[in-house]
């Protein structure tokens, strides 16, 4: 230990325990000096090393983590959230006003009502479609924003403004943000975690998880379907366990004798110290990552008991062991265009929901169940919702609809955000959002203000100039959503 | 009177730095000076509004203390002695003043004012008459060390001469005895030997050339060695990308998101290299970059290779961030930053000051006037005219020669031919194909269908397109051809590709990323209101740092604004050779600073990017100026530098710390030992890419490329990306192993295994590197893909060398990762290691044996390659003794 206590003695220390016969013009020119010099406050000089350690935000938060369940294509909002009873009129007939369509080429102006009916759900009465039964099972749990739009009918930008703020890409992501802002509490696993499906990465693949120009340490961690599943913080597979424990053994061997030579050396000491600390990591992923751990009757709400929910409702648990342990933002990707129904969207949609619907519901009531409900933000939607209209009219098994970025759904449970809350609302065929519009930049605001961070002084220098995750865009706190 | 006070001040100061700094008050302290105490924090909080800006606010004037006393609008704004009747502290202590949030004043800095009222408001001697533009300039800032001529200081004498070697040694020693300590002993000759490469080239001694050095008993051998290093090739990229860290080096624009791809910034990085491998003198290396095309005659065309240098030396004022080439900018705010960047650059990689504090108000901190930095941008505004703007690829320069483009135009004409051949065909096939659709028409229609095929789209009637639609397999094109007769369109394609050929023998095309002036246009430079270019104020005329001549370090700071005799306006290559001179105080100081800070991990000015008010002092004055004159003396030669520092005896000390010394001197800033230092990001991935035997020696040329691998992390290789998706891999050829050095620098992707050992971001550049120690860089040691891949690759490469035998093994891993031969406790402890992972992965391979794929290493191998993988990751291999 008193090896370590020397680093506090600087060289101010030791001039001062010696400095001898000094002229008292020097003297005076030194005290006033050191004076001039603890006066003005200096600038940081040195380069500037970043970090994850836990940083306290501006204003006392509601939410600590968040887990964000992204729904990549754009899941149909009038098939799944968003009823629209007007429509049955409209039925197989031609729209009454102007559309905004992606593919002009498939398009069409006949209206789809929806097939699926939707029910009163809850005891705040939230309607929801038959398709997602089990999210009907916590709706007093969750906030329904029926008014959300970016404007921009791409997946690409879309993803891009729901994501990092802005349509063009290389800029920071959502999580990047929040643990440059806000750190991470826990040193043993990733900051911040992509959970990816086993199936194609979504669109823009790793761009999603991307740090832009914020430091790489805050780029988020994959974690992979398979082994090895963080890569460069799980063993390669051919030394995973007993090779690997043995090979650290004889490096600390090998280190501790190099420092024996060389005993004042507070680098080599501090890197014995970041082995170990990696050796720790490496175990503690292992066992978040362990879901053995979790009795079958957890297992079976996640649906793991069953074929069809047992891939997502895993990686949904996993979420949930993650921010137990200090993980400040998850991100559960689906595969590309998982709901990207421009086609048979009469049997593709309900088979997407079968996957997804059950898992999610399951996240916020098992949350709810451990009183993290209160303090993590759950989060569940795409970049887009769809059209009103059909798109490839060939037939009734065949017909899908094109996207739409002017009016679609999405929810939020837990970190201080209502329940049983449906708030905006689009117009009688769910095209365009026209009741209290959320904009990209007003969720940000919004998301952000519950973690306790100004949207707008959640600062990195860049080009001699403040960079925000909202860009200059007014974002508003949307007060009509918030507990 | 004036030159003798200032002389003594400067005796004075040199002193005071020889002794550092006093920490404690003593009781009988004179009074504080205006000059010393308060001033710094007036000027820092408050001078912009009440004194530098336009009309003070409320007619106060800070920047004397008469003028303080004087007053504003309110009245006197001090009463000497009486600090609770001073208006100023009372502003202040209410809050009302500075008026900024941001800028309030500490309970310190607050102290510090009264404290000075109270004291009678003292200040260190009469204060100026006028005050003239901007900033005034103390006496404190005119004998401010850094300003004041580089004289070569008298060696000093020590006690132990024995140790003495060069006079640098004698700087260091002095000193050390003052403070009862001395050198430590000279290191094993295999540490220097490990040391010297590191130093030198980046790269460990192969075995063989430790047996060379360690068998050589030649009394000079280790300055032969010395000598035989700075003559290897490996020496400029070593060298070379200590500089290119200064100047800011990148492939790609940044600026941003796209951060576009620069082609041809590569060829500066190649110049870099070479200028060091050659020795090129420092003062032309300087001059080559700042002003190299004003060294030549433009138009830059039929380029001999020395003039094709001097123009591609330039590119050093092409490496900050530069946005303009890209869409979605604000092209004004985006090409008044490139100058802001660029005057950065420069002024911290050759000034030693951050001029850029004073774009939009006086320097807080360093006697800089606004007007100064506008001075200095006036000296590139010629060639970055931010009203006539050149994006970047406009400001490429062809290194096509007339000869070069008259074989170009022949080898076309050639070409041309191929493809007049080629269409002829093309028309025949569709003729014949044509027909042969035609003659599957019913008889009636195969005259009108004929004709309406024939008629231009545009002139066809409603009949003949309506015709068209419903015969659609008549309408043959050179597109569809191929859907008709594959063969027709093999026959074309092949003619294709000889056209192809053809033109490929045209001589390659290759570009500089230079910075040019247009000859006869010389824009005006204003100084920017709070440096808005929206509010142009008077205009200014080239010049350096008025501190510099009111130092008296120099004799003049305005600059020629057209050099007549040029054709461009001079103004550069004016200024680049008096910063070369000699005479300039701050050029030789911050390079000498900087090549002792690489030798021996930090500069003798702790901060090398700022040698001003803010950075920190030299803890060797003395010995930076004679290093400074040194260098100057003999020819700006950096290898001659390195001669000298490299066989004192301080460069050759053991880095084992000599526990009393280590007691008064922890940071170790009076050289009793040299320095542990862990080894940079460059120097870890080309060393352990040198151990494993793969290391690409090749040098220079196009970058090697990175990309993003499945997840996101960025690994060396070609993109190949489908749908945002990484596709197949593309093969590298042995490109993937080549040195850290030529590794492309694409701002957005930093390569993971470089950027976790702190591989700078050049935003806009990097004037001294972190160096943390932190978990991610252990599990990149203990997980990472290529460390992994090296390891097992030294491993397959230990066996080609020594065959089966255990212990041979280790020797030789233990020699090509540590340079030296292990003891006999640590062969013993190796083997044993071995041995027990051998049966440790024994144990587990049948288990996983039918999972394995074919040509996995056998766990003999596997367990060399964990060894091996283990010593990379230790201290010792990391570190530089």
């Amino acid at each position: 230990m008193s090896k370590l206590n020397t680093a506090c003695c600087s060289r101010r220390h030791f001039v001062a325990a010696n400095a001898l016969g000094i002229g008292s013009v020097a003297l005076n020119w030194l005290l006033n000096q050191d004076e001039a010099q603890c006066a003005v406050e200096r600038p940081e000089l040195a380069p500037k090393i970043f970090d994850l350690k836990p940083k306290p935000p501006q204003e006392e938060p509601q939410a600590r983590a968040m887990i964000s369940l992204w729904m990549q294509g754009g899941p149909s909002h009038i098939d799944l959230f968003d009823p629209k009873p007007e429509m049955a009129k409209y039925d197989g007939k031609t729209f009454p006003g102007k559309i905004k369509y992606d593919n002009a080429a498939q398009a069409s102006s006949t209206v789809l009502a929806s097939p699926w009916r939707f029910h009163k759900r809850g005891e705040c009465g939230m309607e929801l479609s038959e398709l997602l039964p089990a999210l009907g099972g916590v709706a007093d749990d969750i906030t329904l924003i029926r008014s959300m739009r970016t404007g921009v009918n791409n997946h690409g930008q879309s993803i891009r403004a729901l994501n990092t703020g802005r349509i063009l890409g290389g800029r920071p992501s959502l999580g990047s943000w929040m643990t440059y802002g806000l750190g991470a509490e826990t040193e043993n696993l990733p900051a911040y975690v992509a959970l990816i499906d086993p199936g194609q990465l979504p669109v823009l693949g790793v761009e999603n998880w991307s740090n832009g120009w914020l430091p790489s340490i805050y780029q988020g961690t994959v974690v992979r379907p398979q082994e090895p599943r963080i890569l460069n913080l799980d063993a390669p597979p051919q030394l995973a366990g007993a090779p690997q424990r043995k090979s650290l053994d004889y490096l600390r061997r090998l280190n501790q004798r190099h420092l024996e030579k060389h005993p004042a050396q507070l680098d080599l000491q501090a890197r014995i110290a970041s082995y170990e600390l990696a050796a720790r990591m490496q175990l503690n992923a292992k066992e978040a990552l362990d879901l053995s751990k979790e009795s079958k009757a957890t297992q079976a709400l996640y649906g793991m008991d069953e074929p069809v929910t047992r891939e997502y409702g895993s990686r949904c648990l996993i979420a949930r062991r993650l921010v137990e342990r200090g993980v400040r933002f998850v991100q559960v990707f689906t595969q590309n265009q998982f709901w990207d129904h421009h086609g048979r969207i009469r049997k593709s949609l309900p088979t997407a929901c079968k996957k997804i619907d059950k898992p999610g519901a399951a996240l916020v009531a098992d949350l709810k169940a451990r009183g993290l409900l209160d303090s993590t933000v759950v989060h569940w939607g795409g970049e887009m919702g769809r059209l009103p209209v059909i798109q490839n009219n060939a037939g009734r098994d065949k017909v899908g609809r094109d996207h739409n970025t002017h009016g679609f759904s999405m929810w939020l449970a837990g970190g201080g955000f209502k329940r049983g809350c449906v708030y905006g609302a689009t117009d009688d065929f769910g095209h365009q959002a026209t009741e209290n519009v959320v904009n990209h930049y007003d969720y940000h605001a919004t998301l952000l203000h519950q973690f306790g961070i100004n949207h707008s002084q959640l600062l990195y220098k860049r080009n001699a100039r403040d960079q925000t995750l909202t860009d200059g865009q007014d974002g508003r706190i949307v007060g009509g959503i918030l507990a | 009177m004036q030159r003798l006070t200032l002389l003594l001040s400067v005796t004075c100061f040199v002193l005071v730095l020889e002794t550092a700094f006093v920490p404690v008050r003593a009781a009988d302290a004179p009074a504080p000076t205006f000059e010393s105490t308060v001033r710094p924090i007036l000027k820092a909080h408050c001078f912009q509004c009440h004194g530098v800006e336009g009309e003070p606010e409320g007619g106060l004037d800070l920047r004397l203390k008469r003028l303080m006393a004087k007053g504003g609008e309110s009245g006197p704004a001090i009463m000497p002695g009486k600090s609770g009747k001073s208006l100023l502290l009372e502003r202040i202590l209410s809050g009302e003043m500075p008026p900024e949030d941001n800028t309030k004043l500490t309970p310190a800095q607050i102290a510090v004012i009264s404290r000075w009222i109270d004291a009678g408001a003292k200040t260190a001697g009469l204060e100026p008459e006028n005050v003239e533009e901007g900033v005034l300039m103390t006496a404190a800032d005119r004998s401010y060390w850094a300003f004041q001529p580089i004289r070569r200081p008298k060696t000093p004498a020590t006690k132990n001469a024995a140790r003495v070697r060069t006079p640098i040694d004698s700087f260091l020693l002095s000193r050390l005895e003052q403070k009862g300590g001395t050198f430590s002993p000279d290191a094993e000759r295999r540490t220097l030997l490990r040391r010297a490469y590191f130093d030198l080239l980046g790269l460990p001694p192969t075995p063989e050339e430790v047996d060379r050095f360690l068998a050589d008993d030649r009394p000079d051998a280790w300055e032969r060695l010395i000598d035989d290093l700075l003559s290897s090739p490996h020496y400029g990229e070593r060298w070379g990308r200590h500089w290119l860290d200064v100047a800011g080096y990148a492939d790609s624009e940044g600026y941003t998101n796209a951060d576009t791809e620069r082609q041809w910034a590569w060829k500066y990085r190649d110049y870099v290299i070479r200028a060091f491998n050659a020795d090129k003198p420092f003062d032309q290396f300087i001059q080559e970059q700042l002003a190299g095309d004003e060294m030549v005659s433009p138009p830059y065309e039929n380029l001999k290779p020395e003039e094709m240098d001097k123009v591609i030396a330039t590119g050093f004022l092409r490496m900050a961030p530069d946005g303009t080439g890209d869409g979605g900018v604000d092209q004004m705010v985006a090409r008044n930053q490139v100058l802001a960047d660029t005057i950065n650059v420069v002024s911290s990689s050759l000034l030693g000051i951050t001029v850029g504090c004073a774009q939009c108000h006086e320097h807080r901190y360093d006697p800089i006037p606004q007007e100064d930095y506008y001075r200095m941008r006036a000296v590139f505004e010629p060639g970055y005219d931010w009203k006539n703007w050149r994006a970047p690829r406009a400001r490429l320069i062809s290194l096509y020669t007339d000869a070069d483009r008259k074989q170009s135009q022949a080898v076309e004409v050639e070409a041309k031919k191929v493809d007049a051949e080629r269409l002829k065909k093309q028309a025949e096939y569709i003729e014949q194909t044509f027909e042969r659709e035609l003659a599957k028409l019913p008889e009636e229609m195969r005259a009108t269908v004929r004709t309406a095929r024939d008629t231009p789209v545009k002139k066809r009637t409603a009949e003949q397109a309506a015709l068209m639609k419903k015969y659609p397999s008549v309408n043959v094109t050179a597109g569809s051809l191929y859907l008709y007769d594959r063969k027709a369109a093999d026959d074309l394609k092949k003619r294709a590709a000889e056209a192809a050929k053809v033109r490929a023998t045209k001589p390659k095309e290759e570009f500089v990323r230079a910075l040019t002036e247009i000859p006869g246009k010389l824009p005006k430079t204003f100084l920017f209101f709070r440096g808005d270019h929206e509010q142009p104020k008077e205009e200014m005329q080239p010049a350096g740092l008025t501190i510099l001549t009111a130092s008296g370090a120099l004799t003049s700071h305005s600059l020629p604004a057209n050099d007549e005799k040029l054709p461009t306006s001079g103004r550069r290559l004016a200024y680049a050779r008096r910063l070369t001179d000699g005479k300039h105080p701050l050029v030789a100081r911050v390079l000498v600073n900087r090549i002792w800070m690489h030798h021996f991990g930090h500069g003798i000015v702790p901060t090398p990017g700022d040698l001003g008010m803010l950075g920190e002092r030299p803890t060797h004055p003395q010995l930076l100026d004679w290093l400074a004159d040194e260098f100057m003396a003999g020819g700006w030669s950096v290898k001659h530098l390195h001669q000298r520092i490299m066989t004192s005896t301080v460069y050759r000390q053991s880095s084992q710390a000599n526990s009393e010394l280590h007691k008064v001197d922890p940071d170790n800033r009076l050289y009793g030992r040299m320095p542990m230092r862990r080894l940079e990001a460059e120097a870890i991935r080309d060393a352990i890419l040198s151990a494993s035997g793969r290391l690409n020696p090749k040098g220079f040329g196009p970058p090697i490329p990175v990309m993003a691998d499945r997840v996101g992390q960025f690994v060396i290789g070609k993109e190949n990306l489908n749908a945002g998706r990484p596709g197949a891999v593309i093969p590298l050829k042995g490109e993937e192993f080549r040195r850290s050095v030529y590794v492309q620098v694409r701002r957005s992707r930093p390569l993971a295994v470089l950027d976790t050992f702190d591989m700078p971001r050049m935003d806009p550049n990097c004037d001294s590197r972190a160096s943390s120690t932190v978990a991610p860089q252990a599990l990149m040691l203990m997980n990472n893909g290529f460390v992994v891949s090296e390891s097992e690759a030294l491993a397959a490469r230990v066996v080609r060398d020594v065959g089966d035998e255990v212990e041979n093994q280790v020797r030789r891993a233990w020699k090509l990762i540590y340079c030296r031969d292990p003891n006999a406790d640590e062969q013993g402890e190796a083997t044993a290691y071995l041995t027990e992972q051998i049966a440790q992965l024994q144990s587990v391979a049948p288990k996983t044996k039918g999972k394995q794929p074919a040509g996995k290493p056998a766990p003999q191998l596997q367990a060399l390659a964990s060894f091996c993988q283990t010593l990379l990751g230790s201290n010792e291999f990391l570190y530089v003794e």
